[in-house]
């Protein structure tokens, strides 16, 4: 009798399932972006004949009924837990936890991209820096902190050091990695806080001999909640960050130009934190070239700032040093292109920012 | 189409489940064959009417011998059957392979002919031989409705990767099967364990496999975890494939013969080989090694006969020089254990014998999975210390600890630990009732983790589909 009661159960329980999320997923109209992932997901396919004998059309329908699935993040949620807490593993698709932080293990270095990224600087230097006060700082990610006391692999970060400075030529290197901690990092993005590294401004503006201090007068302003790209891929309930953007009267009054777009705006969009990425608050995200004009500054110095999303959220606190600051993004502009853009017969410093990810990855540098 | 694909679970089963319980029994066996068929035609769309057509042989054929059975030329169908059967698998599966030794051999220059190869190709050969030699035998009866036959040769819960269902063995059950809640509850609980064991299990190591397939630095120890993991890998891989056309057989009212008994407690070679991918093994002791005299002859012919044997298993699992290795390194093992590790295996404790099993087992796997000798030999070499290779690394000391759990529950899974311990937990005072109300839970539970593996992954592929 139990038996029998035990065996109605499961196969109800089965059916019930397997019908449900079938009629769910069918009737259930389909998203077309993933917040969490970040990304497009796959709509329904085109069909065709030829698709459909090529297996072209299974291929792409078996990515549409994983993309489309009823509840996708919180599937992804249980194998995430299922990896981390049932069966112990360390990481979850390269994703590790470790006190709410969250990060991406990224652990071999990449020699050759490392030497690649030092040309790179090389020829920006040889087409348009010479004679400039050229420098050049690497933002070390948050495995740099927490990986090795946590038995996780890191690249070996040293031997990045020791590339870059073996390769670039006619610049001086800034030392980043003993002026930041973990706490300067959010939790759940790969970012810094912008709040965290106003004394990082401050040594970069010193070591480039600009005696301007940043420090000391701005205004906080929290942002809440800020969930960062990290969030998503970890595909489990944390806590979400707090983001704080500072202002003080140079930063409220400074003007950012677009040269792809011709637009002016402000320094921060606060519409873009509740878009895809609220990273995009600092200057409004990634952009090939932008200019940030400070009409307060007393000198006539442009600091030409080479840069990744890191740079979107310090050059701000650089603005009190210089009266523009043009920030060059060669993951979206190619170097021989500068020149159509940039008047480099001005008295100009020139910061080469990048954080140790995109040197470990090179080959998006254009 | 894969079991463990959100198109099959979540599409493709729900409808058939609807379809075939909805029909009259008379009916039954043309959902099972439409469902088949596009099964099939999802995943090879071009090759499904080769599918038709060695099924409309086998039918034809058994017509045939079952005709000519009392005649002069009883043999001549039988014949002919076998090598329209052999005749598609040597073109489909092994020309390229042929033609790559002739040119090596001869130095030649012969074109490949490039054949994309039939998924489950050697599985539904094998069944229709079986059929049409049993048919021959007297041991079948000759099914005389096409739709039928071609049921029973593309059932797509043995379709592409097995086991090998003989025609026998559900040859009742084509024209009578019964359908109860208890068959279908017993089918869901077996689907859903297979399941897990590929998704959950198989699949995590296939990605500590894939992880040592791009390491820059190898280490002595983390080509001993790869190759344990692979061991473990392809048994939940198969034995879970296994598991679920099981289920999905009894829950349509089928009931399929078991393909693993636990195979890693074996003592031996020769009972490891009892315990693995036992449809195959029947096959080719009954349909050949039996044949050929078995073991009721002369010594040599009797070496002969297992070297022939170990010789086609081994070629049965792939058109490489690495397979027919494998093959014959069981087929040598074999032959050593009946005249000597036998004896000896026997005087010493059981351990021992679990020891030897395994070592050997796990060095087998590693031939099997060598994309080809060169690559086999620097796997043992690396395995034995004979690499210019550290013990040891962070890299291996990280993915020790983090697929280590993994690895530790998948030993114990393929022991009959498990089912042991459920067995005790029934037979006690409060245990059955525990049993009966955890069972639906754990198997729902699994169901939806197994979703979420699904939904967020990409690395899926079934090791034995290259068969």
């Amino acid at each position: 009798m139990k038996n029998n009661i035990k065996n109605i159960v499961v196969v109800v329980s089965f059916i019930m399932i397997i019908w449900g999320f079938m009629f769910a997923n069918i009737l259930i109209p389909d998203n077309e972006f993933s917040f969490s992932e970040r990304r497009r997901l796959i709509t329904f396919p085109n069909y065709s004949l030829q698709k459909l004998l090529s297996g072209e059309f299974v291929d792409e329908f078996e990515k549409y009924s994983l993309d489309q699935f009823i509840f996708r993040d919180a599937f992804r949620g249980l194998k995430a837990m299922g990896k981390y807490y049932l069966f112990n593993q360390k990481d979850n698709n390269n994703m590790y936890i470790i006190n709410g932080i969250i990060e991406k293990m990224e652990y071999k270095l990449d020699e050759k991209s490392i030497v690649n990224a030092a040309e790179k600087l090389n020829e920006v230097y040889e087409k348009y820096l010479k004679g400039k006060n050229v420098n050049y700082a690497i933002v070390p990610d948050k495995s740099y902190f927490i990986a090795d006391e946590n038995g996780y692999l890191t690249i070996n970060y040293d031997r990045m050091l020791e590339l870059m400075e073996q390769n670039t030529r006619n610049m001086k290197y800034i030392d980043l990695f003993a002026a930041l901690s973990i706490e300067d990092y959010y939790k759940t993005d790969i970012h810094w806080r912008q709040e965290k590294i106003i004394k990082i401004a401050d040594l970069l503006l010193n070591e480039m001999g600009n005696d301007s201090k940043s420090s000391g007068s701005y205004i906080e302003h929290k942002l809440y909640p800020f969930y960062g790209s990290y969030y998503g891929h970890a595909a489990l309930k944390l806590q979400p960050d707090n983001m704080f953007y500072v202002t003080n009267s140079i930063i409220e009054n400074a003007v950012v130009f677009d040269h792809q777009s011709n637009t002016f705006r402000k320094v921060y969009n606060l519409e873009m934190f509740d878009g895809m990425d609220p990273y995009d608050v600092f200057l409004s995200g990634a952009k090939p070239l932008i200019t940030i004009y400070n009409e307060e500054c007393k000198n006539d110095k442009e600091l030409l700032l080479f840069r990744d999303s890191f740079g979107s959220s310090i050059a701000p606190l650089m603005l009190e040093g210089y009266s523009k600051i043009t920030l060059i993004d060669l993951r979206y502009i190619s170097t021989d292109l500068l020149g159509n853009y940039i008047d480099f017969s001005q008295d100009q410093d020139v910061l080469f920012l990048y954080n140790t990810r995109i040197l470990n990855n090179s080959s998006t540098l254009k | 189409m894969l079991f463990s694909s959100i198109s099959f679970i979540y599409y493709f089963l729900p409808i058939v489940i609807m379809l075939y319980f909805i029909v009259p029994f008379k009916f039954k066996n043309l959902v099972v064959l439409v469902s088949s068929l596009f099964f099939y035609f999802y995943g090879e769309p071009l090759y499904s009417i080769l599918i038709l057509i060695s099924s409309l042989s086998g039918y034809l054929h058994g017509l045939w011998i079952d005709k000519s059975r009392k005649s002069r030329y009883a043999k001549l169908p039988l014949i002919c059957s076998i090598i329209f059967s052999i005749g598609i698998l040597l073109y489909f599966k092994y020309a390229d392979f042929f033609i790559e030794n002739v040119n090596w051999f001869f130095n030649l220059n012969i074109a490949p002919l490039k054949v994309v190869l039939p998924i489950g190709i050697s599985f539904y050969t094998f069944q229709i031989l079986s059929y049409t030699i049993d048919v021959y035998k007297g041991n079948a009866k000759v099914q005389k409705n096409f739709f039928s036959f071609a049921a029973y040769v593309s059932l797509f819960p043995q379709l592409i990767a097995g086991p090998i269902v003989r025609y026998t063995t559900v040859e009742q059950e084509l024209s009578t099967r019964s359908h109860t809640a208890e068959n279908f509850a017993y089918g869901v609980s077996r689907f859903i364990i297979g399941l897990s064991k590929k998704v959950l299990i198989a699949n995590t190591l296939g990605e500590l496999g894939r992880i040592f397939s791009n390491l820059d630095e190898r280490t002595i120890l983390f080509y001993w975890i790869a190759a344990i993991s692979f061991m473990l890998q392809i048994y939940y891989d198969f034995s879970g494939y296994s598991d679920m056309a099981i289920g999905l057989g009894r829950i349509f009212g089928f009931h399929f013969l078991e393909n693993f008994n636990y195979p890693f407690i074996s003592r031996s070679i020769s009972e490891f080989w009892r315990r693995w991918h036992i449809s195959l093994g029947t096959w080719f002791r009954d349909y050949l090694y039996i044949t050929m005299g078995g073991n009721r002859v002369k010594t040599v012919k009797w070496i002969r006969n297992v070297i022939v044997v170990w010789f086609l298993t081994g070629f049965w699992h792939g058109a490489d020089w690495n397979f027919i290795v494998w093959g014959l390194y069981f087929g040598v093992f074999l032959i050593l254990e009946k005249f000597l590790f036998n004896t000896i295996l026997s005087k010493l404790p059981a351990v021992i014998g679990h020891i030897y099993t395994l070592f050997f087992v796990i060095i087998s796997f590693v031939i099997f999975n060598a994309g080809n000798m060169i690559e086999c030999i620097e796997s043992i070499k690396g395995m034995f210390g004979f690499l210019s290779i550290p013990l040891c690394n962070a890299e291996t000391i990280y993915y020790l600890s983090s697929y280590g759990f993994m690895l530790i529950i998948a030993a114990f899974g393929a022991t009959p630990l498990t089912i042991k311990v459920i067995e005790k937990i029934k037979y006690s005072k409060k245990g059955e009732f525990i049993i009966y109300v955890l069972e639906p839970i754990v198997l729902v539970s699994l169901l939806l983790l197994i979703t979420g593996y699904l939904v967020d992954g990409s690395f899926n592929p079934f090791l034995y589909f290259r068969f």
